[in-house]
Protein backbone atom coordinates (compact mmCIF):
# COMPACT_ATOMS: atom_id res chain seq x y z
CA UNK A 1 0.00 0.00 0.00
CA UNK A 2 1.10 3.52 -0.19
CA UNK A 3 -0.45 5.35 2.23
CA UNK A 4 1.87 7.37 4.19
CA UNK A 5 2.80 6.84 7.89
CA UNK A 6 0.38 7.77 10.26
CA UNK A 7 3.17 9.12 12.54
CA UNK A 8 3.75 11.77 9.52
CA UNK A 9 0.88 13.71 11.11
CA UNK A 10 2.44 14.48 14.26
CA UNK A 11 6.53 13.66 14.14
CA UNK A 12 8.66 16.10 11.90
CA UNK A 13 10.52 15.25 9.63
CA UNK A 14 14.27 14.73 9.40
CA UNK A 15 15.22 18.41 9.25
CA UNK A 16 11.66 19.95 9.36
CA UNK A 17 11.23 23.48 11.29
CA UNK A 18 8.62 23.06 13.90
CA UNK A 19 7.71 26.73 13.10
CA UNK A 20 7.53 29.33 10.55
CA UNK A 21 7.29 32.98 10.72
CA UNK A 22 5.81 35.10 7.96
CA UNK A 23 5.63 38.66 8.54
CA UNK A 24 2.63 40.53 7.37
CA UNK A 25 3.60 42.68 4.50
CA UNK A 26 0.58 44.86 4.68
CA UNK A 27 -0.41 44.86 8.41
CA UNK A 28 1.86 46.52 10.54
CA UNK A 29 2.89 44.48 13.43
CA UNK A 30 1.64 41.31 12.05
CA UNK A 31 2.49 37.96 11.40
CA UNK A 32 1.60 34.57 10.72
CA UNK A 33 3.46 31.33 12.34
CA UNK A 34 2.85 27.83 10.41
CA UNK A 35 3.38 25.59 13.39
CA UNK A 36 3.70 22.09 11.72
CA UNK A 37 2.57 18.83 12.99
CA UNK A 38 0.47 20.19 15.83
CA UNK A 39 -3.03 20.53 15.76
CA UNK A 40 -6.02 22.28 18.23
CA UNK A 41 -4.82 21.25 21.25
CA UNK A 42 -2.08 23.64 20.78
CA UNK A 43 -3.61 26.03 17.98
CA UNK A 44 -6.64 27.07 20.43
CA UNK A 45 -4.78 27.19 23.91
CA UNK A 46 -2.36 29.58 22.18
CA UNK A 47 -4.41 31.40 20.92
CA UNK A 48 -6.72 32.15 23.63
CA UNK A 49 -3.65 32.92 25.58
CA UNK A 50 -1.83 35.36 22.98
CA UNK A 51 -5.61 37.06 23.33
CA UNK A 52 -5.30 37.79 27.22
CA UNK A 53 -2.27 40.32 26.56
CA UNK A 54 -2.84 43.68 26.14
CA UNK A 55 -0.23 44.30 23.34
CA UNK A 56 -1.98 41.81 21.12
CA UNK A 57 -4.85 43.79 18.64
CA UNK A 58 -5.67 40.20 16.98
CA UNK A 59 -4.99 36.80 17.34
CA UNK A 60 -6.43 33.63 15.49
CA UNK A 61 -5.43 30.54 14.22
CA UNK A 62 -7.07 28.04 11.64
CA UNK A 63 -6.33 24.52 10.66
CA UNK A 64 -6.29 25.39 7.04
CA UNK A 65 -7.06 21.47 5.81
CA UNK A 66 -7.76 18.14 8.59
CA UNK A 67 -5.50 15.91 6.69
CA UNK A 68 -2.64 18.76 6.60
CA UNK A 69 -0.77 18.35 9.80
CA UNK A 70 -0.05 22.19 10.50
CA UNK A 71 -2.54 25.45 11.91
CA UNK A 72 -1.45 29.18 11.25
CA UNK A 73 -1.35 31.48 14.42
CA UNK A 74 -1.77 34.87 12.74
CA UNK A 75 -0.97 37.82 15.49
CA UNK A 76 -1.12 41.42 15.42
CA UNK A 77 0.43 43.84 17.94
CA UNK A 78 0.11 47.18 18.66
CA UNK A 79 4.03 47.95 18.29
CA UNK A 80 5.26 47.45 21.71
CA UNK A 81 5.98 44.31 21.62
CA UNK A 82 7.06 42.10 18.10
CA UNK A 83 4.36 39.11 16.96
CA UNK A 84 7.30 36.70 17.90
CA UNK A 85 8.24 38.24 21.05
CA UNK A 86 3.96 37.86 21.95
CA UNK A 87 4.02 34.33 20.87
CA UNK A 88 7.17 33.13 22.51
CA UNK A 89 5.83 34.82 26.30
CA UNK A 90 2.47 33.49 25.88
CA UNK A 91 4.11 29.92 25.39
CA UNK A 92 6.20 30.66 28.72
CA UNK A 93 2.88 31.68 30.40
CA UNK A 94 1.39 28.79 29.96
CA UNK A 95 4.13 26.63 30.45
CA UNK A 96 3.89 28.08 34.25
CA UNK A 97 0.14 27.52 34.31
CA UNK A 98 0.97 23.97 33.66
CA UNK A 99 3.92 23.40 36.33
CA UNK A 100 1.79 25.36 38.80
CA UNK A 101 -1.44 23.07 37.83
CA UNK A 102 1.26 20.12 38.09
CA UNK A 103 2.12 20.84 41.59
CA UNK A 104 -0.91 21.56 42.72
CA UNK A 105 -2.09 17.67 41.27
CA UNK A 106 0.63 16.08 42.48
CA UNK A 107 -0.60 17.90 45.80
CA UNK A 108 -3.87 16.35 45.57
CA UNK A 109 -2.73 12.61 44.82
CA UNK A 110 -0.93 12.80 47.60
CA UNK A 111 -3.89 13.61 50.07
CA UNK A 112 -6.02 11.30 48.41
CA UNK A 113 -3.60 8.38 48.97
CA UNK A 114 -2.20 9.15 51.88
CA UNK A 115 -5.64 9.65 53.69
CA UNK A 116 -6.59 6.55 52.42
CA UNK A 117 -9.48 8.17 50.70
CA UNK A 118 -9.02 5.11 47.63
CA UNK A 119 -11.26 2.20 47.48
CA UNK A 120 -8.58 0.64 45.36
CA UNK A 121 -11.36 -2.30 43.44
CA UNK A 122 -13.00 -0.45 41.02
CA UNK A 123 -15.38 -3.76 40.77
CA UNK A 124 -16.68 -3.83 44.60
CA UNK A 125 -14.89 -6.74 46.16
CA UNK A 126 -12.54 -5.99 49.01
CA UNK A 127 -9.46 -7.02 50.54
CA UNK A 128 -6.58 -9.35 48.55
CA UNK A 129 -7.56 -7.70 45.34
CA UNK A 130 -6.92 -4.47 46.49
CA UNK A 131 -3.42 -3.78 44.26
CA UNK A 132 -4.98 -5.99 41.10
CA UNK A 133 -4.74 -3.03 38.69
CA UNK A 134 -1.62 -1.63 37.35
CA UNK A 135 1.75 -3.12 38.30
CA UNK A 136 1.05 -3.00 42.05
CA UNK A 137 3.76 -0.59 41.60
CA UNK A 138 2.68 3.35 41.97
CA UNK A 139 4.13 4.68 38.82
CA UNK A 140 6.65 7.48 40.54
CA UNK A 141 8.20 4.24 42.39
CA UNK A 142 9.72 3.71 38.65
CA UNK B 1 -9.01 39.86 32.74
CA UNK B 2 -5.87 40.92 34.17
CA UNK B 3 -7.60 39.13 37.68
CA UNK B 4 -7.97 35.82 35.89
CA UNK B 5 -4.23 36.00 34.56
CA UNK B 6 -3.07 36.30 38.08
CA UNK B 7 -5.38 33.86 39.27
CA UNK B 8 -3.74 30.29 39.41
CA UNK B 9 -5.29 27.34 38.26
CA UNK B 10 -7.26 24.97 40.97
CA UNK B 11 -7.95 21.72 41.19
CA UNK B 12 -9.79 19.50 43.56
CA UNK B 13 -10.14 15.96 43.32
CA UNK B 14 -13.31 15.05 44.03
CA UNK B 15 -13.05 10.85 43.78
CA UNK B 16 -10.39 8.84 42.72
CA UNK B 17 -10.28 5.33 42.37
CA UNK B 18 -8.08 2.81 40.54
CA UNK B 19 -8.85 3.41 37.39
CA UNK B 20 -10.57 6.95 36.88
CA UNK B 21 -10.28 10.17 38.88
CA UNK B 22 -13.06 12.79 38.95
CA UNK B 23 -11.68 16.74 39.47
CA UNK B 24 -12.87 19.92 39.61
CA UNK B 25 -10.45 22.59 37.47
CA UNK B 26 -10.77 26.11 37.87
CA UNK B 27 -9.65 29.43 37.28
CA UNK B 28 -8.06 28.02 33.35
CA UNK B 29 -9.23 29.29 30.47
CA UNK B 30 -12.01 27.31 28.42
CA UNK B 31 -9.22 26.57 26.03
CA UNK B 32 -6.44 25.70 28.40
CA UNK B 33 -8.91 22.94 30.02
CA UNK B 34 -10.02 21.81 26.44
CA UNK B 35 -6.50 21.30 25.34
CA UNK B 36 -5.53 19.23 28.29
CA UNK B 37 -8.65 16.83 27.91
CA UNK B 38 -7.46 16.65 24.21
CA UNK B 39 -3.38 15.91 25.04
CA UNK B 40 -4.67 13.22 27.76
CA UNK B 41 -6.84 11.22 24.68
CA UNK B 42 -4.72 11.47 22.49
CA UNK B 43 -0.96 11.84 22.82
CA UNK B 44 0.05 9.71 25.61
CA UNK B 45 1.85 7.06 24.76
CA UNK B 46 0.82 3.34 25.85
CA UNK B 47 1.88 0.24 24.23
CA UNK B 48 -0.74 -2.23 22.21
CA UNK B 49 -0.85 -5.27 19.47
CA UNK B 50 0.19 -3.55 16.53
CA UNK B 51 0.70 -6.82 14.62
CA UNK B 52 -0.46 -10.08 14.67
CA UNK B 53 1.02 -13.25 12.66
CA UNK B 54 -1.70 -15.87 12.57
CA UNK B 55 -0.24 -19.27 12.32
CA UNK B 56 -3.24 -21.25 13.14
CA UNK B 57 -7.43 -20.16 12.78
CA UNK B 58 -10.06 -22.70 12.32
CA UNK B 59 -12.13 -20.86 14.33
CA UNK B 60 -15.17 -18.76 13.05
CA UNK B 61 -14.00 -15.54 12.71
CA UNK B 62 -11.57 -14.81 10.52
CA UNK B 63 -8.28 -13.42 10.92
CA UNK B 64 -7.96 -9.94 10.33
CA UNK B 65 -11.19 -9.71 12.75
CA UNK B 66 -9.52 -11.44 15.65
CA UNK B 67 -6.36 -9.40 14.90
CA UNK B 68 -8.53 -6.27 15.38
CA UNK B 69 -9.81 -7.39 18.69
CA UNK B 70 -6.50 -8.31 19.86
CA UNK B 71 -5.27 -4.94 19.00
CA UNK B 72 -7.93 -3.57 21.46
CA UNK B 73 -7.07 -5.27 24.59
CA UNK B 74 -5.49 -2.96 27.04
CA UNK B 75 -1.51 -3.88 27.64
CA UNK B 76 0.01 -2.78 31.10
CA UNK B 77 1.87 -0.27 29.99
CA UNK B 78 2.70 2.21 33.27
CA UNK B 79 6.35 3.95 32.44
CA UNK B 80 6.56 2.90 28.44
CA UNK B 81 8.35 6.75 28.28
CA UNK B 82 11.18 4.78 29.66
CA UNK B 83 10.64 1.33 29.31
CA UNK B 84 10.15 1.00 25.21
CA UNK B 85 10.66 2.75 22.18
CA UNK B 86 9.44 4.00 19.30
CA UNK B 87 9.97 1.45 16.14
CA UNK B 88 10.50 4.41 14.81
CA UNK B 89 12.89 5.78 16.83
CA UNK B 90 15.05 2.50 17.37
CA UNK B 91 18.26 0.56 15.57
CA UNK B 92 16.40 -1.92 14.63
CA UNK B 93 14.74 -2.64 11.18
CA UNK B 94 11.39 -3.78 12.42
CA UNK B 95 11.20 -4.59 15.99
CA UNK B 96 13.07 -6.20 18.79
CA UNK B 97 13.11 -6.32 22.22
CA UNK B 98 13.82 -2.97 22.90
CA UNK B 99 10.72 -1.21 20.85
CA UNK B 100 8.40 -3.96 21.05
CA UNK B 101 6.23 -7.03 22.75
CA UNK B 102 6.05 -10.52 21.74
CA UNK B 103 2.99 -12.18 23.06
CA UNK B 104 1.48 -15.16 22.01
CA UNK B 105 -1.77 -16.68 22.18
CA UNK B 106 -2.64 -20.83 21.91
CA UNK B 107 -6.10 -22.29 22.48
CA UNK B 108 -7.89 -25.10 20.84
CA UNK B 109 -10.90 -26.99 22.45
CA UNK B 110 -11.60 -30.64 22.79
CA UNK B 111 -14.28 -30.29 24.78
CA UNK B 112 -18.07 -30.62 23.69
CA UNK B 113 -18.76 -27.25 24.64
CA UNK B 114 -18.03 -23.86 23.36
CA UNK B 115 -15.12 -22.08 24.80
CA UNK B 116 -14.17 -18.50 25.49
CA UNK B 117 -10.90 -17.58 24.18
CA UNK B 118 -9.97 -14.38 26.26
CA UNK B 119 -6.99 -11.95 27.22
CA UNK B 120 -6.09 -14.03 29.65
CA UNK B 121 -4.68 -16.55 27.18
CA UNK B 122 -2.10 -14.40 25.80
CA UNK B 123 1.44 -14.97 27.60
CA UNK B 124 3.85 -12.04 27.27
CA UNK B 125 6.93 -13.92 25.71
CA UNK B 126 10.24 -12.35 27.94
CA UNK B 127 12.78 -11.36 26.07
CA UNK B 128 15.70 -13.60 25.18
CA UNK B 129 19.28 -12.43 26.11
CA UNK B 130 22.54 -14.36 24.04
CA UNK B 131 25.08 -14.55 26.81
CA UNK B 132 26.86 -11.94 28.70
CA UNK B 133 24.24 -9.77 27.20
CA UNK B 134 22.35 -7.63 30.03
CA UNK B 135 19.09 -5.88 29.76
CA UNK B 136 19.63 -2.78 28.23
CA UNK B 137 18.50 0.40 29.89
CA UNK B 138 14.59 0.05 28.79
CA UNK B 139 14.07 -3.47 29.84
CA UNK B 140 15.05 -2.62 33.79
CA UNK B 141 12.97 0.05 33.55
CA UNK B 142 10.02 -2.13 32.68
CA UNK B 143 7.43 -2.53 35.29
CA UNK B 144 7.00 -6.79 36.59
CA UNK B 145 4.41 -7.44 34.32
CA UNK B 146 4.78 -5.03 31.33
CA UNK B 147 2.70 -5.65 28.23
CA UNK B 148 0.58 -7.93 30.32
CA UNK B 149 -3.04 -7.57 29.37
CA UNK B 150 -4.95 -5.18 31.71
CA UNK B 151 -5.83 -7.57 34.80
CA UNK B 152 -4.93 -11.23 33.84
CA UNK B 153 -5.93 -13.98 35.68
CA UNK B 154 -7.46 -11.39 38.31
CA UNK B 155 -10.74 -13.21 39.78
CA UNK B 156 -12.24 -9.92 40.26
CA UNK B 157 -11.40 -8.34 36.73
CA UNK B 158 -13.14 -10.17 33.95
CA UNK B 159 -10.55 -10.74 30.95
CA UNK B 160 -11.44 -9.54 27.64
CA UNK B 161 -13.14 -11.91 24.78
CA UNK B 162 -11.24 -12.68 22.16
CA UNK B 163 -13.36 -15.25 19.79
CA UNK B 164 -15.43 -18.25 20.76
CA UNK B 165 -14.71 -21.66 19.79
CA UNK B 166 -15.91 -24.99 19.30
CA UNK B 167 -14.58 -28.46 19.44
CA UNK B 168 -11.80 -29.14 17.61
CA UNK B 169 -11.27 -25.41 16.44
CA UNK B 170 -8.34 -23.89 17.58
CA UNK B 171 -6.64 -20.59 17.56
CA UNK B 172 -2.73 -19.93 17.37
CA UNK B 173 -0.95 -16.65 16.76
CA UNK B 174 2.01 -14.32 17.13
CA UNK B 175 1.30 -10.99 18.26
CA UNK B 176 3.60 -7.62 18.69
CA UNK B 177 2.51 -5.12 20.90
CA UNK B 178 4.45 -1.48 20.18
CA UNK B 179 4.28 2.06 21.62
CA UNK B 180 2.09 4.68 20.08
CA UNK B 181 -0.11 7.46 20.57
CA UNK B 182 -3.88 7.63 19.84
CA UNK B 183 -3.39 9.98 17.08
CA UNK B 184 -2.00 7.08 15.26
CA UNK B 185 -4.51 4.37 16.61
CA UNK B 186 -7.29 5.11 19.36
CA UNK B 187 -6.26 1.67 20.71
CA UNK B 188 -3.34 3.67 21.96
CA UNK B 189 -5.21 5.98 23.94
CA UNK B 190 -5.29 5.34 27.84
CA UNK B 191 -8.33 6.97 28.14
CA UNK B 192 -11.24 4.47 27.58
CA UNK B 193 -13.51 8.27 28.30
CA UNK B 194 -12.88 11.75 29.76
CA UNK B 195 -16.06 13.74 30.71
CA UNK B 196 -15.78 17.20 29.97
CA UNK B 197 -18.57 19.24 31.02
CA UNK B 198 -18.96 23.38 32.07
CA UNK B 199 -21.70 25.48 33.12
CA UNK B 200 -24.35 23.24 33.82
CA UNK B 201 -27.00 25.57 33.95
CA UNK B 202 -26.03 27.11 30.38
CA UNK B 203 -25.73 30.52 31.85
CA UNK B 204 -23.22 31.06 29.14
CA UNK B 205 -25.52 29.98 26.28
CA UNK B 206 -23.10 27.75 24.66
CA UNK B 207 -26.03 25.08 24.09
CA UNK B 208 -29.63 25.39 22.66
CA UNK B 209 -31.89 22.75 23.85
CA UNK B 210 -35.02 21.45 21.71
CA UNK B 211 -38.05 21.69 24.05
CA UNK B 212 -41.65 21.23 23.15
CA UNK B 213 -42.25 24.08 25.88
CA UNK B 214 -39.84 24.93 28.63
CA UNK B 215 -36.46 23.57 28.30
CA UNK B 216 -35.94 23.52 32.28
CA UNK B 217 -38.65 20.95 33.07
CA UNK B 218 -37.67 18.79 29.97
CA UNK B 219 -33.79 18.78 30.51
CA UNK B 220 -32.82 17.65 34.25
CA UNK B 221 -29.46 18.75 35.35
CA UNK B 222 -26.20 16.70 35.90
CA UNK B 223 -24.41 16.15 39.00
CA UNK B 224 -21.74 19.00 38.11
CA UNK B 225 -24.95 21.47 38.93
CA UNK B 226 -24.71 20.79 42.12
CA UNK B 227 -21.05 22.57 42.43
CA UNK B 228 -23.16 26.03 41.06
CA UNK B 229 -25.41 28.64 42.06
CA UNK B 230 -29.03 27.73 40.42
CA UNK B 231 -29.64 30.82 38.10
CA UNK B 232 -32.34 33.39 39.30
CA UNK B 233 -35.48 33.66 36.88
CA UNK B 234 -34.78 37.12 36.59
CA UNK B 235 -31.19 36.96 35.64
CA UNK B 236 -29.54 38.99 32.78
CA UNK B 237 -27.90 37.09 30.57
CA UNK B 238 -24.04 38.52 31.26
CA UNK B 239 -22.95 38.32 27.56
CA UNK B 240 -18.89 39.08 29.05
CA UNK B 241 -19.19 35.84 31.42
CA UNK B 242 -16.47 33.29 30.53
CA UNK B 243 -16.27 29.83 31.74
CA UNK B 244 -13.82 28.91 34.45
CA UNK B 245 -15.37 25.75 36.23
CA UNK B 246 -14.44 22.49 34.26
CA UNK B 247 -15.53 19.38 35.46
CA UNK B 248 -13.72 16.43 34.58
CA UNK B 249 -13.75 12.34 34.97
CA UNK B 250 -10.68 11.32 33.26
CA UNK B 251 -11.60 7.35 33.23
CA UNK B 252 -8.54 4.75 31.96
CA UNK B 253 -8.72 1.26 30.25
CA UNK B 254 -6.02 0.31 32.79
CA UNK B 255 -3.11 0.59 30.29
CA UNK B 256 -2.22 3.37 32.83
CA UNK B 257 -2.91 4.64 35.80
CA UNK B 258 -5.36 8.33 36.22
CA UNK B 259 -2.54 9.65 37.58
CA UNK B 260 0.07 8.56 35.34
CA UNK B 261 -2.13 9.58 32.99
CA UNK B 262 -2.47 13.15 34.44
CA UNK B 263 0.97 14.11 34.90
CA UNK B 264 1.70 12.88 31.63
CA UNK B 265 -0.54 14.39 30.18
CA UNK B 266 0.85 17.84 31.66
CA UNK B 267 4.35 17.00 31.02
CA UNK B 268 3.34 16.68 26.92
CA UNK B 269 1.40 20.11 26.81
CA UNK B 270 4.43 21.52 28.41
CA UNK B 271 6.89 19.88 26.12
CA UNK B 272 4.88 20.52 23.17
CA UNK B 273 4.90 24.51 23.88
CA UNK B 274 8.37 24.32 24.79
CA UNK B 275 9.64 22.76 21.38
CA UNK B 276 7.15 25.78 20.26
CA UNK B 277 9.34 28.20 21.82
CA UNK B 278 12.54 26.31 20.63
CA UNK B 279 11.51 26.58 16.76
CA UNK B 280 11.17 30.11 17.22
CA UNK B 281 14.65 30.60 18.15
CA UNK B 282 16.57 30.96 15.36
CA UNK B 283 20.02 29.28 15.21
CA UNK B 284 19.57 26.82 18.25
CA UNK B 285 20.80 23.58 17.72
CA UNK B 286 17.48 22.20 18.23
CA UNK B 287 15.83 18.59 17.80
CA UNK B 288 14.17 19.54 14.43
CA UNK B 289 14.33 16.11 13.22
CA UNK B 290 11.89 13.46 13.70
CA UNK B 291 14.14 11.15 16.21
CA UNK B 292 15.30 14.16 17.90
CA UNK B 293 12.28 15.63 19.18
CA UNK B 294 11.18 12.43 19.72
CA UNK B 295 14.08 12.32 21.87
CA UNK B 296 13.68 15.34 23.98
CA UNK B 297 9.88 14.84 24.17
CA UNK B 298 10.96 11.72 26.16
CA UNK B 299 13.71 12.91 27.72
CA UNK B 300 11.43 15.33 29.54
CA UNK B 301 8.71 13.20 30.34
CA UNK B 302 10.81 10.59 31.44
CA UNK B 303 13.09 12.91 33.33
CA UNK B 304 10.08 12.54 35.81
CA UNK B 305 10.63 15.97 37.08
CA UNK B 306 7.25 16.30 38.35
CA UNK B 307 7.88 13.70 40.91
CA UNK B 308 10.91 15.58 42.28
CA UNK B 309 9.50 19.04 42.27
CA UNK B 310 9.47 20.21 45.63
CA UNK B 311 5.33 21.78 45.70
CA UNK B 312 4.65 25.51 44.46
CA UNK B 313 8.35 25.81 42.42
CA UNK B 314 7.98 25.46 38.94
CA UNK B 315 8.28 27.94 36.29
CA UNK B 316 9.01 30.94 37.95
CA UNK B 317 5.81 33.11 36.61
CA UNK B 318 7.55 36.34 38.01
CA UNK B 319 10.99 35.64 37.02
CA UNK B 320 11.35 39.15 37.06
CA UNK B 321 15.40 39.05 37.89
CA UNK B 322 15.26 37.04 34.09
CA UNK B 323 17.07 34.40 35.58
CA UNK B 324 17.26 32.24 32.60
CA UNK B 325 16.09 28.54 31.72
CA UNK B 326 18.46 26.55 33.74
CA UNK B 327 17.44 25.71 37.20
CA UNK B 328 20.01 27.94 39.66
CA UNK B 329 20.35 24.85 41.97
CA UNK B 330 21.41 22.73 38.81
CA UNK B 331 19.05 20.19 40.02
CA UNK B 332 15.61 20.27 38.59
CA UNK B 333 15.80 21.18 35.01
CA UNK B 334 12.17 22.33 33.98
CA UNK B 335 10.48 22.62 37.28
CA UNK B 336 12.71 22.30 40.04
CA UNK B 337 13.59 26.01 39.92
CA UNK B 338 12.24 28.58 42.44
CA UNK B 339 10.41 31.72 42.34
CA UNK B 340 12.76 33.75 40.26
CA UNK B 341 14.35 31.03 38.26
CA UNK B 342 12.43 29.23 35.31
CA UNK B 343 11.25 31.06 32.19
CA UNK B 344 11.89 34.96 32.60
CA UNK B 345 7.96 35.97 31.36
CA UNK B 346 9.46 39.60 31.41
CA UNK B 347 12.05 39.23 28.92
CA UNK B 348 12.93 43.09 27.34
CA UNK B 349 14.27 41.59 24.02
CA UNK B 350 14.39 38.20 23.87
CA UNK B 351 17.88 36.91 22.54
CA UNK B 352 19.68 40.32 21.53
CA UNK B 353 23.29 40.52 21.92
CA UNK B 354 25.11 37.80 20.58
CA UNK B 355 24.40 34.48 21.94
CA UNK B 356 21.19 33.94 19.61
CA UNK B 357 21.59 30.55 20.93
CA UNK B 358 21.06 30.75 24.48
CA UNK B 359 17.63 30.77 26.23
CA UNK B 360 18.05 33.59 28.42
CA UNK B 361 15.31 36.06 27.57
CA UNK B 362 17.15 38.41 29.91
CA UNK B 363 20.50 39.64 27.87
CA UNK B 364 22.12 41.48 30.61
CA UNK B 365 22.29 38.15 32.77
CA UNK B 366 23.31 36.05 30.24
CA UNK B 367 26.28 38.35 29.03
CA UNK B 368 27.57 38.34 32.57
CA UNK B 369 27.99 35.52 33.01
CA UNK B 370 29.66 35.75 36.34
CA UNK B 371 26.70 36.98 38.32
CA UNK B 372 23.89 34.55 37.21
CA UNK B 373 25.37 31.03 38.68
CA UNK B 374 22.68 29.59 37.21
CA UNK B 375 24.72 28.86 33.49
CA UNK B 376 25.92 25.69 33.23
CA UNK B 377 28.96 25.33 34.36
CA UNK B 378 30.17 22.61 32.52
CA UNK B 379 30.43 23.46 28.28
CA UNK B 380 30.19 19.58 27.79
CA UNK B 381 26.99 18.99 29.86
CA UNK B 382 25.45 21.61 28.00
CA UNK B 383 22.80 21.02 26.10
CA UNK B 384 24.02 19.90 22.24
CA UNK B 385 27.84 20.57 23.20
CA UNK B 386 28.37 20.89 19.65
CA UNK B 387 25.97 24.12 19.40
CA UNK B 388 27.26 27.67 18.99
CA UNK B 389 26.84 28.55 22.62
CA UNK B 390 28.46 26.07 24.10
CA UNK B 391 31.37 27.28 23.19
CA UNK B 392 30.64 30.47 25.27
CA UNK B 393 29.79 28.19 28.33
CA UNK B 394 26.48 29.41 28.47
CA UNK B 395 23.75 26.98 27.04
CA UNK B 396 21.86 24.70 28.87
CA UNK B 397 23.56 23.21 30.88
CA UNK B 398 22.17 22.09 34.38
CA UNK B 399 25.21 20.44 35.11
CA UNK B 400 23.55 17.35 37.43
CA UNK B 401 20.46 15.98 36.44
CA UNK B 402 16.93 15.50 35.03
CA UNK B 403 14.61 17.47 32.71
CA UNK B 404 15.57 19.23 29.98
CA UNK B 405 19.19 20.09 30.29
CA UNK B 406 19.92 16.06 30.82
CA UNK B 407 22.75 15.20 29.36
CA UNK B 408 21.65 11.60 30.01
CA UNK B 409 19.41 9.56 27.63
CA UNK B 410 17.84 12.29 25.29
CA UNK B 411 21.00 14.17 24.36
CA UNK B 412 23.38 11.37 23.95
CA UNK B 413 20.48 8.61 22.40
CA UNK B 414 19.49 4.83 23.57
CA UNK B 415 21.89 3.71 26.09
CA UNK B 416 22.03 0.84 25.36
Amino acid sequence: MNAPNRFELFVLEDGEKPVEVTEDTKIPNAATFKIVKQDHTLGNMIRAQVLSMPQVLFAGYKVPHPLHPYFLLKIQTDGTMTPQAVLEQACTKLIATISSLEAKFKREFSFKTTEGNVPEDPYGTTGASAQNWGTGKDYLDF
Amino acid sequence: MQTYEDNEPIVRIRDYKPDRVDFVLENVDLGFANSFRRVVQADIPTIAVDMVEVEANTTVLPDEFIAHRIGMVPLVSANCDEGIRYTRDCLCLSGCQYCSIELRLDVSCNDNRTMDVTSNHLEVIPPTYTDGETPGDELTKRGEDFGQPVGKNKADVPPVLICKIRKGQELKLRCVAKKGIAKEHAKWSPCSAVAFEYDPYNKLRHTTYWHETDPRTEWPVGENAKEEETPRDDEVFDFNAKPRKFYFDVETDGSLGPQEVIMKGLAELQTKLANLILGLKEGVDLPTGGDGAEAGVNGHVSAGDWAHQPGGGGWGQNAASGAGYASPAGGGGWSTSGGSGGWGTTSPAPNTGGNTGAWATSPAQNAGGAPNTTWGTSPAQAWGASSPNAASGSGWGTSTQQGWGSPTQQASGWNL
